[in-house]
């Protein structure tokens, strides 16, 4: 029995769905015929949610109750540089939610990412559903391979509130890769260089036949096209308040308008040598009348305005050929993803950089999500027909006393894997140790992205250096951490997690599966429906859904209230004298890093996740 | 390797912690470099968790568990360094099976890495442009990149002979 399952390119400004049918994979269009879906939804004020191309036109006529870009955001800490960023451009409003996550407040009521692009992803869902004519539970969902664990756990929870069994999380560049190798008995060397609208990634593979080997991984998380789609905004918008004296950036409609303008100029830009930005009625000035632009942008005039940013993405590929130990003579292939790959300065760049000509066969706005519905196929369908073989793309790494962060796992290992390190207690008579868990390329254990944050015990009340805990790393296929201890003498193992993700507690997760949230989406505003009708799904779904997380071992909470934290501390067993982090001794947050103690203890009276979850569902 | 039936994966996970990395992977001990490769990919296609969902629980945690040890074996066979770090450990009369990655990092690797291409970020650079240049016909070119490569680095053997060669040829 074939069983149909779909592959998702979830974009940060446009998704794509497609599916396999043995011989051949198609992208899904839409009942407008669009192959590609914007990732917008849009909050009107008599509660119905519209999603995708249909929303759009609302990031200018209602940009405080559109939603867009929402990858940008998924995954992330309040704190950090790139919500900060956003607070400042996004029209709509970004807020805080538990857990220092990120929350998204429309008409009174506060959304998390993870359900804002579940609003997405149910729509290509459906769409699907509507082209293959039967109902589909199962997907492969894409994420950009530099994506954290954070970032991938909640993506992961999206899919489930979007009524989907995510089989894999899987990384853009290889998936693209998987689309152009794959049935052609290829042994090649190519270069993925994935520039979408949020991110740059660049990966280095292998292809051996069957076989499709990620030799290293690089990527940019603040870097995408919308970056580039900025540097036309900030020249029109200075220009702008030269002229007359108004800041645009003040008037959320002028200035989504503007944005618009931009974003297609960069497209327009693909095609055409010399483009006009022209936006009638962009605003009312103070002495009524309305005010307009109206500015030719050229090719040469725009290369120059994005230079760095393109350099940047070179000094990236530099990085991944580095640590594949490889240099642009030994690649026979260079495959080009994401739209704004399709600009010929970009093109040449990438053409000069790599010395040879990008292939001209793969659609970069298709090809990842064509990359999905073939690896869905094969996972589903038990054929086999193609082995992907990925690297994690961060280090992994530990906290260790003076603030700093040791790698567990360095960054382009092989998937899945495991390491296990040993650790004993800093104090006499120590009851619960802490273990920080990091992922990023810093020694400073601020500077890197906090996973989670351990308490273990149960161990015996012995001094300082006798009691001896196994600690051990996994990451899995879908490049998801999980960390489990093991009291090496009573064999005990109960280590509760108290992770200060950003994403959705275990507790939360079920509850927005319980309220259903198909009926969310379906309130209203959905595109219009071709003649044949749908299964009904909402039900079964949700319910398929909270069995799934069920099965998946969900582990109850449990606040672990850690007396003395002050002493809670792990000390490395072997000839290496770190110490693990001293509660006390946490460095001060900056910006991006993981909160201050004072902030600490106070999450510890919160919501547990077990981080192990992730793994759970996993084959 | 012949594809394995649930029960003799199960069975192998059991004994798992028996092996050494080469029996993990069907290598002669004294296999080639090129050979480590060849036997990861062929061991993959038995173990990774991607061809075995359909199996149930049990088994599928099974082929994670020996999958795992599979990428660790790679890494460390993979790598000369680690190789001969292991080798060692293995030639002792140490019962370890494992070794931590973090052991023997791939400095040997990356050596040989800096030796061909440059140290220092500027370095490979230059030596980048003096190749874009030379792939263009533009000796001159070629060889003022090269010579700024040289200044960065004047230890490097290698940015030496490729200038040399460069001048030599007219």
């Amino acid at each position: 029995m074939t069983e149909r399952a779909i592959g998702i390119d979830l974009g940060t400004s446009n998704s794509c769905v497609a599916a396999s049918y043995g011989d051949r994979v198609e992208v899904l269009a839409n009942s407008y015929g669009e192959n590609t879906s914007a990732s917008v939804a849009s909050f009107a004020e008599d509660g119905s949610i519209t999603v995708g191309n249909a929303a759009r036109a609302n990031i200018i006529h209602d940009p405080e109750h559109t939603v867009s870009s929402a990858k940008r955001l998924i995954g992330r800490y309040f704190f950090s540089e790139e919500v900060k960023k956003a607070q400042a451009v996004c029209s709509y409003e970004i807020i805080e939610g538990p857990n220092h996550g990120v929350r998204i407040q429309v008409r009174d009521e506060a959304f998390s990412l993870p359900e804002i692009s579940a609003m997405v992803l149910r729509e290509m869902k459906q769409l699907a559903e509507i082209r293959v004519g039967e109902e589909v539970c199962k997907a492969v969902i894409t994420v950009p391979a530099y994506f954290n664990d954070n970032q991938r756990q909640a993506t992961k929870d999206a899919g489930k509130i979007a009524g989907l069994e995510v089989m894999r999380i899987l990384n853009e560049p290889t998936a693209a890769a998987l689309a152009y190798g794959f049935g052609k008995g290829l042994e090649q060397r190519v270069a993925v260089y994935d520039l979408g609208g949020g991110t740059f990634d660049i990966s280095i593979l292998e292809i051996g036949k069957d076989i499709f080997e990620v030799l290293s991984t690089c990527g940019d998380t603040f870097l995408g096209g919308d970056d580039f789609d900025d540097r036309i905004i900030d020249l029109v918008a200075d220009e702008f308040v030269q002229q007359e004296g108004i800041n645009l950036r003040s008037n959320p409609y002028a200035f989504e308008k503007l944005k618009m303008a931009a974003e297609a100029a960069k497209c327009g830009l693909s095609v055409d040598d010399e483009v006009e930005i022209r936006i009638p009625d962009l605003l009312i000035g103070e002495d009524g009348g309305a005010r307009s632009i109206e500015r030719t942008i050229t090719q040469q005039e725009f290369s120059s305005l994005v230079t760095d940013l393109v350099q940047r993405t070179f000094k990236v590929c530099d990085e991944a050929l580095q640590q594949a130990d490889l240099t642009v003579h030994d690649l026979d292939g260079v495959i080009l993803v994401g739209g704004p790959t399709r600009l010929p300065v970009i093109r040449e760049a990438v053409r000069t950089y790599f010395q040879q000509e990008p292939r001209a066969d793969v659609d970069p706005d298709e090809v990842v999500a064509m990359g999905a519905a073939i690896h869905a196929n094969s996972l589903v369908n038990e054929s086999a027909e193609s082995f992907l073989l990925d690297v994690t793309p961060l280090d992994l790494r530990i906290g260790v006393a003076g603030g700093l962060a040791e790698p567990v796992i360095e960054r382009n290992t092989p998937v899945p894997i495991e390491q296990s390190r040993m650790f004993t207690t800093f104090a006499d008579y120590q009851e619960s140790v802490d273990i920080r868990v990091f992922q990023g390329d810093s020694r400073e254990a601020s500077s890197n992205e906090l996973l989670g944050q351990f308490a273990f015990s149960g161990f015996k009340k012995a001094r300082r250096g006798e009691v001896s805990i196994e600690v051990t790393f996994e990451i899995n296929a879908d490049g998801i951490v999980s960390v489990k201890a093991c009291d090496s003498e009573t064999g005990a193992q109960n280590m509760t997690s108290i992770t200060l993700s950003s994403g959705l507690s275990s507790e939360e997760l079920r509850t927005i599966l319980a309220e259903n949230p198909a009926a969310r989406v379906e309130r209203a505003g959905a595109p219009v429906a071709l003649p044949e009708t749908m299964p009904e799904t909402t039900g079964t779904e949700a319910h398929a859904a909270s069995d799934d997380l069920e099965a998946a071992g969900a582990h109850d909470e449990r606040v672990l209230p850690m007396a003395g934290d002050d002493e809670a501390d792990l000390e490395l067993l072997d000839r290496d004298t770190e110490v693990l982090e001293d509660s006390e001794t946490t460095p001060q947050a900056n910006e991006e890093s993981a909160p201050a103690d004072s902030e600490a203890d106070a999450l510890f009276d919160r919501d547990t996740r077990n981080l192990s979850e992730g793994l759970c569902d996993d084959a | 390797m012949p594809p394995m039936l649930p029960l003799e994966i199960q069975a192998l996970a059991k004994i798992l912690d028996e092996l050494d990395y080469y029996q993990i992977l069907d290598l002669v001990p004294n296999a080639a470099q090129s050979d480590v490769k060849k036997a990861y990919f062929e061991t993959s296609r038995t173990f990774h968790p991607d061809a075995n969902r359909h199996l149930d629980e049990a088994v599928r945690n099974a082929c994670m568990h020996v999958s795992k040890r599979v990428t660790e074996a790679y890494c460390v066979l993979r790598d000369p360094r680690r190789r001969s770090v292991y080798d060692a450990q293995q030639g002792s009369s140490s019962d370890r099976k494992r070794i931590p990655l973090g052991e023997a990092r791939e400095s040997h690797v990356r050596q040989e890495s800096e030796e061909r291409q440059g140290k220092t970020a500027q370095g490979r650079q230059f030596y980048q442009k003096a190749m874009q240049c030379q792939a263009r016909g533009d000796r001159g070119g070629t060889i003022s990149n090269l010579q700024m490569a040289i200044t960065l680095e004047p230890g490097c053997e290698f940015f030496q002979r490729q200038l040399a060669a460069t001048k030599a040829a007219s």
